[in-house]
């Protein structure tokens, strides 16, 4: 038995399968928006919060940080003080594709969601930050969220219960950074998109300074599920240090790449056959567990792996968004992580020096083993830049370049020894 | 020996070419007013709206020279150099002006890895244009992105903007710039889950406009 536990028979419940979800009379009709009801006429906003705690539920923006916890630093309510949510629905990570298919077919379980998380910290209104490039979805959300208006489930005296939230939304235009927290709070401010230091931190002082809390569309969809059937029944869900349902985006060289939905502490192994294993009766050569930034795994290195932060850690790479691309044998690493590296330095904000010129080097310093005119050298030189980077900036960007750049060259160091010339100086100069 | 620094100086767009917007056309309508006025009351400061408003403009204008950024500017009483700040950051609003269509093709590392890199050789030929330009009739500029968020659909891309196309094959791509040419508008496409096909028999939205099933990547030729 794995810790995802009688995974065969899970009846999912981010995407049920129910026809024509994203309307919300259908929503409605399948017991939607009862969860709020509930919240707003029986309980108290703490006792919201600590029903979250209980679920043991983690942000799946990336950080896996726990979302009661989070939603607890809120500091106590002030008259005249608002205090706002903001929905990260940026997904710029690459190989992440769930938020968007979420929000397509049960955009209501995320509005649901914010208004759960609206009263639980008694907030004025929550900005839901979608990229730019989902325009069409932007669109569709915008005409649920006018229904949602019109059925008096946002906006000023929620089903007429006293409680008020609105519901609005940002678009954004085209930049990877965005995604992190302090910089999504830049944005929606009308400004170049940098991000801030830490402290403060945003419960403290967020948007135009006031008390701010920053979720995924994901977290925030979970709380429906966990007011409805109990912090206690989502902790039994998959694996104890991470429970709860996910969205598997699986890409790269499978058979049937797609979202999935299954519980936490998945083996990889099974999900590699639920997507119909390797294309080609190929064999796996690599696996990026959870989007560009966290460190890559060699196919020996995933038996008995499963999906959750404890068992990714002790492998040696991170859950982040569950986003997984499998790579097959004939895979160049040194092609991959030129990419990886290429994005990088396109993303970058260009406000920390380490950072910006370091994405910079790492680009062209792997263009360049890639292109054969490399040295060995270069390796090490690379894995000293990665120490120069990690930690020295403003936001983790650096740190998400730094990681795949280091694992990826110590993992599959003979791909990278084999493209470069012996000798430590250019010989043909 | 320097032959390898590659990357070029990134060329900022002159700050006060001549203008490609006469006065009388560099104006908002009364419903347009009526948009910002909208945008601005969901904010609690202006600033916040300039990105909607920007938005607005490229719709209205196609793209935004100096002079349009001006106008968003004076719109919001911001002060311009703020406005051209924020949409010199984002890659999405375009600092010249671009074809009818604007091609996305992504090569991110879920895409390069499934073909998005041979989509973009493709398109290049096809088209006749190198990647990050326009055709010479001015219908198609062609763009290397970041990941879009669909990755499971590789390779795919994005038109002006807007819809998504994925899964592309030389077919596709071919019947795709067709129906550009002849001026038809792109459906948005609703793409399958797994599950659903498992457990519903395919797509679960009843009125999507057109369903992509997943597909079984293409073997990439090049990668990059
Ligand atoms: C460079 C960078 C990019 C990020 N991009 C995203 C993103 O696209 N979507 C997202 O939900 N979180 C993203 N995050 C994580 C957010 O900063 C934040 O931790 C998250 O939205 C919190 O939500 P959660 O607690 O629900 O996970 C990013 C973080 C960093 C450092
Ligand atoms: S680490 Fe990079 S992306 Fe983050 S603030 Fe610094 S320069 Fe910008
Ligand atoms: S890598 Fe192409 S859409 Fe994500």
């Amino acid at each position: 038995m794995t810790k995802a536990g009688d995974w065969q028979s899970y009846k999912r419940v981010l995407l049920p399968p129910v026809k024509d979800l994203h309307h919300l009379d259908v929503y409605r009709a399948g017991g939607g928006y009862e969860a709020l009801r509930a919240v707003l006429s029986d309980w108290k906003p703490d006792e919201v919060t600590e029903e979250v705690k209980r679920s043991g539920l983690r942000g799946r923006g990336g950080a896996g940080f726990p979302t009661g916890l989070k939603w607890s630093f809120m500091p106590p309510v002030k008259p005249d003080v608002p205090r706002y949510l903001c929905c990260n629905a940026d997904e710029s990570e690459p190989g992440t594709f769930k938020d968007r298919q979420l929000m397509e077919y049960n955009p209501h379980l995320m509005f649901e969601g914010i208004l759960i998380a609206g009263y639980a910290m008694s907030l004025k209104a929550c900005y839901l930050y979608v990229r730019g490039e989902f325009a069409n979805w932007i669109t569709l959300l915008q005409d649920e969220l006018s229904k949602l208006y019109d059925a008096k489930l946002a906006g000023s005296n929620i089903l007429g219960t006293g409680f008020s939230m609105d519901i609005i939304m940002h678009k954004g235009a085209g930049a990877y950074i965005c995604g992190e927290e302090t910089s999504l709070m830049e944005s929606l401010e009308g400004k170049r998109a940098y991000p801030r230091i830490k402290p403060p931190f945003p419960a403290q002082s967020g948007i135009w300074g006031y008390p701010t809390t920053i979720n995924n569309v994901e977290t925030l969809a979970c709380a429906p599920l966990i007011i409805n059937r109990g912090g206690d029944w989502f902790a039994g869900v998959g694996a104890k240090k991470h429970p709860g349902p996910v969205l598997y985006g699986i890409s790269g060289h499978v058979n049937r790449p797609g979202v999935y939905e299954y519980p936490t502490g998945m083996l990889i192994t099974d999900l590699l056959d639920i997507a119909g294993g390797i294309r080609g009766n190929k064999k796996l050569k690599a696996l990026v567990p959870g989007g560009a930034s966290v460190p890559v795994l060699r196919a020996d290195m995933i038996d008995g792996v499963t999906m959750d932060v404890e068992s990714l850690h002790e492998a040696g790479s991170m859950m982040g968004t569950a986003g997984m691309l499998f790579l097959d044998e004939d895979t160049d690493m040194v092609a991959f992580l030129r990419r990886v590296a290429r994005f990088y330095h396109h993303e970058s904000c260009g406000q920390c020096t380490p950072c910006r010129e370091g994405t910079g080097w790492m680009e062209n310093l792997i263009t360049r083993i890639d292109d054969g005119e490399g040295n060995l050298r270069d390796l090490d030189l690379l894995l000293d830049l990665c120490d120069q980077m990690e930690g020295r900036t403003v936001c983790a960007l650096a740190d998400a370049a730094a990681w795949p750049v280091r694992n990826t060259i110590k993992r599959f160091r003979g791909d990278f020894e084999r493209r470069c010339r012996p000798s430590a100086w250019a010989v043909n100069a | 020996m320097a032959d390898f620094i590659r990357n070029p100086v990134v060329a900022l767009p002159d700050s006060n070419p001549e203008a490609h917007f006469s006065e009388e056309e560099l104006v908002f309508t009364p419903e347009e007013k009526a948009k910002i006025a909208e945008y601005v009351t969901q904010y609690p400061t202006p600033d916040g709206a300039v990105m909607w408003v920007l938005w607005l403009a490229q719709e209205k204008f196609g793209f935004l020279p100096p002079e349009v950024m001006r106008l968003v500017a004076t719109e919001l009483s911001l002060p311009y150099a703020q406005v051209y700040g924020v949409a010199t950051f984002y890659t999405q609003y375009y600092k010249e002006k671009k074809g009818t269509y604007v091609l996305d093709v992504c090569t991110c590392f879920s895409c390069q890895f499934c073909g998005g890199y041979d989509t973009l050789a493709y398109l290049e030929e096809k088209l006749g244009v190198m990647r990050g330009h326009t055709t010479p009739c001015g219908r198609f500029t062609l763009r290397e992105a970041e990941c879009l968020g669909a990755c499971g659909s590789a390779p795919m891309m994005q038109v002006s903007n807007g819809p998504y196309a994925y899964n592309l094959t030389p077919e596709k791509i071919d019947a795709l710039v067709d129906a550009m040419e002849a001026g038809q508008p792109l459906p948005f496409i609703s793409v399958t889950l797994p599950q659903d096909e498992d457990e519903m028999g395919g797509n679960r939205r009843t009125d999507a406009e057109a369903v992509e099933r997943y597909a079984v990547p293409p073997v990439a030729k090049r990668t990059q």
